[in-house]
């Protein structure tokens, strides 16, 4: 295997190019992986010249985090490429973050249909609402559940 | 204090609603008791007897897998990390210690890397039996529910003898395999694989050429290749919408490098090359199995792994029996992840669309290959099924 990131640093030019001002920051992980964290406003806009132009048609999953500590959730998009055969064993991670206290972030549903119940699991699980989303209310929690979004980081376990 | 709880209706049909172009429409409610296995709802919007709309809701099976695994010892996350899909065990095992791996930069000697991936082919046919029974229970065929359950017996049996449990077996741990492989393991493998193949004719003898299970699986529930993509599908249901996507030959892991094997795909995306697939890949597993034990390399099964996560992040990812499966595993350097959302292949609600324009008959066969995995992935994500299943 090779150790060179010829394609990722290409990747990554590339972006950089088309949106100078939204990719704010990028690091290659290591080999067919790699993360590009963009400003939350420009993210659909990112997300459809990622789709469109360099062939990332295929969302694996979406991650929420909670950094409690720098007051912050990051939204993580995992997506690769099924069109280009070349690329299927990259995964690109597409990151935003938004403030803890005001969670509230662009739908990507309209990008990749796929995503739909991941961000409506981050919607439940961590309170992170997702605008455009068509259908954003409870997929596993009980329809009466009052308590907070329990997969936060300042919710505590009995056992904890 | 918290609300009622809705009212649950106690028929079940829900509503009566006009839809849109001004014929009238039934709300039916398809589970959480059906005519297969998995309690699993489907909310069927029906005309007449064709079906105008579908949405899934896969019920109460969050178990908060995610935020035990926060709580706890990388090692000890193990054992929780296999719950989620317990026929496929050590797939998920395997894309767990990947996740881990890779942050601390631990390589697994030969050895270890075919173990691995015999027990994982194992487990794959393990688990396309099941799928395989609990279709043939949705078809209303009771062979076809005997038999498979019956030949999972015989793996079973064989991941008795290799990792000393029959089910969940934590064989797996970051840095190679818990245990060698037993005397005679060999020849026990190559006798049972060469049986289970004779018993694959069996199979196509009876069911899969068989016009009655044909006639009611070809053309129904189509979900076509660009559709599947956009979904975000993955494993035999992208396969069997014609996408030559397999990890182990785009993303090659453990011994999968150097194994000759086949990838299976049919383009017509219906259910009946959805359940082709899972056929194909069975038989592929079997060559698998024969190649490891005949050409596995001597030398170590383990090397010696830390027992913290250092700083870093990782997407391991493999290719389970259901579809890929992957952990997004962040590390702050203490024993325990930061964070570790299974990101399984879990499909969009929308998926239920594919039975859109048929009768209501149908609806087992063709969402079936869809709902095992629509209810075990969704499961993957952090849940659980009660009974492990």
């Amino acid at each position: 295997m090779s150790l060179s990131h010829e394609r990722e640093d290409a990747l990554v030019q590339k972006l950089k190019e088309n949106f100078p001002a939204d990719i704010k920051e990028t690091n290659i992980i290591r080999r067919a992986r790699l993360e590009v964290t963009v400003a939350p406003e420009k993210i659909k806009d990112v997300a459809v010249f990622l789709r469109d132009k360099l062939g990332f048609d295929h969302p694996n999953g979406v991650s929420a985090v909670d950094y409690n500590r720098e007051n912050r959730f990051e939204i993580v998009y995992h997506i690769s490429s099924m069109r280009v055969k070349d690329m299927r064993d990259l995964v690109l991670d597409l990151k935003e973050s938004v403030p803890r206290n005001a969670p509230k972030v662009g739908s990507l549903v309209s990008v990749w249909s796929g995503v739909e119940n991941y961000e409506r699991e981050s919607f439940e699980m961590f309170g992170i609402e997702f605008d455009g989303h068509p259908r954003l209310e409870k997929l596993f929690l009980t329809d009466n559940w009052d308590g907070p979004p329990p997969l936060r980081k300042d919710i505590r376990f009995p056992t904890d | 204090m918290s609300a009622p709880p809705k009212p649950v209706p106690l028929t079940t049909v829900e509503s009566t609603e006009t839809s849109e172009s001004g014929a009238q429409t039934l709300t039916l409610s398809v589970g959480p008791q059906h005519s297969g296995s998995g309690h699993m709802r489907l909310i069927v919007e029906v005309d007449g007897d064709i079906i105008v709309n579908v949405a899934p809701d896969p019920g109460y099976v969050h178990r908060g897998i995610e935020k035990i695994i926060e709580l706890r010892n990388i090692i000890k996350s193990i054992p929780v990390i296999e719950r989620p899909s317990i026929i496929d065990a050590s797939n998920l095992n395997h894309a767990w210690v990947r996740s881990i791996e890779e942050i601390q930069g631990v390589e697994v000697p030969r050895r270890g890397q075919y173990l691995r991936t015999l027990l994982n082919e194992m487990n794959r046919i393990m688990s396309h039996l099941y799928w395989l029974s609990i279709y043939g229970v949705f078809l209303g065929h009771t062979t076809m529910f005997m038999w498979p359950l019956g030949d999972r017996e015989l793996f079973i049996d064989l991941a008795e003898k290799l990792t000393g449990a029959r089910i969940t077996y934590s064989y797996l741990v970051p840095g190679g395999v818990r245990r060698d492989l037993p005397p005679g393991f060999a020849e026990e493998a190559v006798k049972r694989t060469e049986y289970f193949e004779k018993r694959l004719k069996e199979y196509d003898r009876i069911f899969f050429n068989n016009p009655l299970f044909t006639s009611r699986a070809k053309g129904i529930g189509v979900l076509s290749k660009e559709k599947a993509i956009e979904l975000g599908c993955t494993g035999p249901t992208l396969r069997g919408s014609g996408v030559d996507a397999d990890l182990r030959k785009d993303e090659p892991y453990a011994a999968y490098p150097e194994l000759d094997f086949e990838v299976s795909t049919r383009p017509d995306g219906d259910s009946f090359s959805r359940a082709m697939v899972h056929m194909d890949e069975m038989r592929e597993s079997c060559k698998i199995i024969r190649q490891i034990v005949k050409k596995i390399p001597s030398g170590p099964i383990r090397r010696k792994a830390p027992i913290v996560l250092p700083r870093g992040v990782a997407y391991g990812r493999v290719e389970s029996a259901r579809a890929e499966c992957s952990f997004y595993l962040i590390g702050e350097g203490g024993d325990k992840p930061y964070r570790a959302p299974n990101a399984a292949s879990i499909l969009s609600g929308r998926e239920a669309t594919s039975p859109i324009g048929h009768g209501i008959s149908p609806v087992p066969t063709g969402i079936w290959p869809l709902f095992l995995r629509f209810c075990l992935e969704t499961v993957w994500r952090t849940c659980l099924l009660p009974g492990g299943v």
